[in-house]
């Protein structure tokens, strides 16, 4: 039973590229529309997709989380995005960081580009840009949208607008290429991002996911969640060598032994992978929690 | 490893594959842009020596006009006619420009025989505006109809929605843009895509934004199915402005982005004096 769990913990981490390019292409459904250079606009756009994905992708399913709350937060009708918060919640509470690892589609397309042979760069010394991805969670996700607003109350989405890499990459560019009137309309602020597109682009292929590190506030909000998230890393101690080949593993700089859900793990499974002794595994709502407190139980009476 | 190596090779082709579907879109539009830009280059010219030019095309008769004709040579014979009501420098500085025209028109003319030598069905489905038939309402309920197209040389339509800050943004300026006009023979209209099918709710909160910023011209209902519906559920990017002409036909290009602008504003300014323009040459 035991090692039925761990042959699937590592299977999963095995496929997770195939995952993740299903994740991506269940997301951006109506790859049609890339052709077309027209938004799908049905039902589905009022739910939000987990991961980082532009809602004005051509071919997007749903909306991006992200997007969804500035835009609410951002609106004269509403204060503060309850639905959405909801959300992140609801995920971040049963999955975590597992969306940034198997299902974000800006995830994925980082890992590609790192798998780009050259000069590979380690991202241990830079643990302290980790927190900017707070920070601007904070400033350019809540606080901006909220507070600088015009006469009736309406707010920009600053991270969307000024920031966000994934919009231009599948926004702007797909739906100025498939859109003359688009492609007509664009201007500085459009180069201003396609440099940031281009610098994490340059950064990915070097580092491994710099944008999830040190940028993202979807990552962020999930990884709030990663302690208590249902879905969670476990290392055995009692099969625990101390060999280090976790630590060494991963990519994201977590000290797995010690800190197997450190609110950086995206669960990518490369310490599952390379423990030589099978002791680390993925794990649901914490089965043997569960199988403890029975145990109590049974004392009681 | 070798699953990842031909899953990257996949990846890659696909993109390529994108990209190229996507290339294959721009030559018709390079043409639409050269053809643009000599049309540019003729309006600068009229522009240049506006009051000369403004005499002639005070003019000019619909009866006389030649639509297959040679455009330099009808602007010579308009000029020839009345030759007595211009000063000789007049005349000068309007037979030189009628040269640098006659040169725009034939390359005009080769680009226009390039394009319907591959001019593909689509092309031809947009010849048929989505504002020949219309119907809507105001916001007080009136109902109007292509009529509204016919009263004035053009039409100024702008496509909004009321969550959209860029469009709230500019309400007043189009407000500005209907007083300027109405002198000119031009109108301004609204048409916010969350009213469609006379949605009252969405009605009540577009006037009050409306009335918030000062915007007083007319905003119309229309229904969701109808040829207008759907071109304003197409457009991409907000707020969208656009001309029609007296006959309802869609005349210029797209204008994306707030007329708060002053780039936006000069470039639908220049294609509506062009419009009016053509307007009053026709008639």
């Amino acid at each position: 039973m035991d090692k039925k769990k761990k042959l699937r913990s590592k299977k999963t981490a095995g496929i997770r590229g195939w995952i993740q390019a299903a994740a991506t292409l269940l997301t951006n459904i109506h790859i049609p529309n890339l052709f077309k250079g027209k938004i799908y606009q049905g039902n589905a756009k009022a739910v939000c997709v987990p991961g980082l994905n532009c809602y004005s992708c051509p071919a997007a399913a749903g909306a991006c989380p992200i997007g969804a709350f500035q835009a609410v937060v951002g609106s004269s009708g509403f204060k503060f995005s309850y639905y959405v918060t909801g959300f992140f919640i609801l995920l971040g509470v049963t999955l975590g960081r597992f969306i940034c690892g198997f299902l974000c589609p800006f995830g994925w397309f980082q890992d590609l580009l790192h798998k780009i042979p050259g000069v590979k760069f380690s991202t241990a010394r830079l643990k302290p840009l980790r927190y900017l991805k707070y920070i601007i969670l904070i400033v350019f996700v809540i606080l901006l949208p909220m507070l600088i607003t015009n006469s009736v109350g309406m707010g920009d989405p600053f991270f969307c607008k000024y920031i966000c890499p994934q919009g231009v990459l599948e926004g702007a560019i797909p739906l100025s290429l498939g859109n003359a009137a688009i492609r007509s309309a664009l201007g500085k602020l459009f180069s201003f991002k396609c440099l940031i597109l281009v610098t994490v682009v340059i950064l990915s292929i070097l580092f491994y996911r710099p944008f999830c590190k040190w940028i993202c506030p979807l990552g962020a909000i999930y990884s709030l969640f990663n302690k208590i998230s249902f879905l969670d890393i476990k290392v055995e101690n009692s099969k625990c060598i101390g060999c280090s080949q976790c630590s060494k593993a991963c990519k994201m700089d977590i000290d797995v032994c010690k800190t197997p859900n450190h609110p950086e793990c995206i669960r990518c499974g490369d310490c599952i992978k390379a423990c030589p002794k099978d002791a680390i595994h993925y794990r649901f709502m914490g089965k043997e929690s569960i199988r403890l407190h029975q145990v109590n139980d049974k004392n009681h009476f | 490893m070798k699953t990842k190596k031909t899953f990257i090779s996949i990846f890659t082709l696909c993109i390529a594959l994108l990209l190229t579907a996507c290339s294959t879109k721009e030559a018709p539009e390079a043409s639409d842009t050269k053809l643009d830009d000599l049309y540019q280059q003729e309006n600068q010219l009229f522009a240049d020596h506006d009051d000369e030019w403004n005499k002639v095309f005070g003019m000019m008769n619909k009866s006389t006009a030649d639509p297959s004709g040679n455009y330099a040579d009808y602007l010579a014979d308009t000029i020839e006619a009345n030759k007595t009501s211009f000063t000789d420098d007049e005349l000068k500085i309007l037979a030189d420009d009628i040269e640098t025209i006659r040169k725009i028109e034939e390359q005009i003319a080769e680009i226009g025989n390039t394009a319907s030598d591959n001019s593909d069905p689509k092309n031809d489905s947009k010849d048929e505006s989505p504002f020949k038939n219309f119907s809507g309402q105001d916001f007080d309920g009136n109902a109007v109809d292509e009529s509204l197209f016919s009263e004035n040389a053009v039409t100024v339509v702008n496509f909004w929605f009321t969550g959209c800050k860029p469009c709230v943004a500019e309400l007043s300026k189009l407000n500005e843009l209907n007083d300027t006009l109405q002198s000119m023979g031009g109108e301004v209209i609204g048409i916010n895509t969350e009213t469609f099918d006379g949605n009252e709710a969405a009605i009540k909160e577009a006037a009050a934004i409306l009335e918030s910023q000062k915007a007083e011209y007319r905003n119309l209902s229309v229904n969701s199915a109808s040829d207008a519906g759907k071109y304003a559920s197409g457009i991409m990017a907000f707020p969208t402005t656009i001309l029609v002409d007296r006959n309802g036909n869609i005349v210029g290009k797209p204008v994306l982005g707030g007329i708060d602008n002053q780039d936006n504003y000069d470039a639908l300014m220049d294609q509506i004096q062009s419009v009016i323009d053509a307007d009053s040459a026709n008639k």
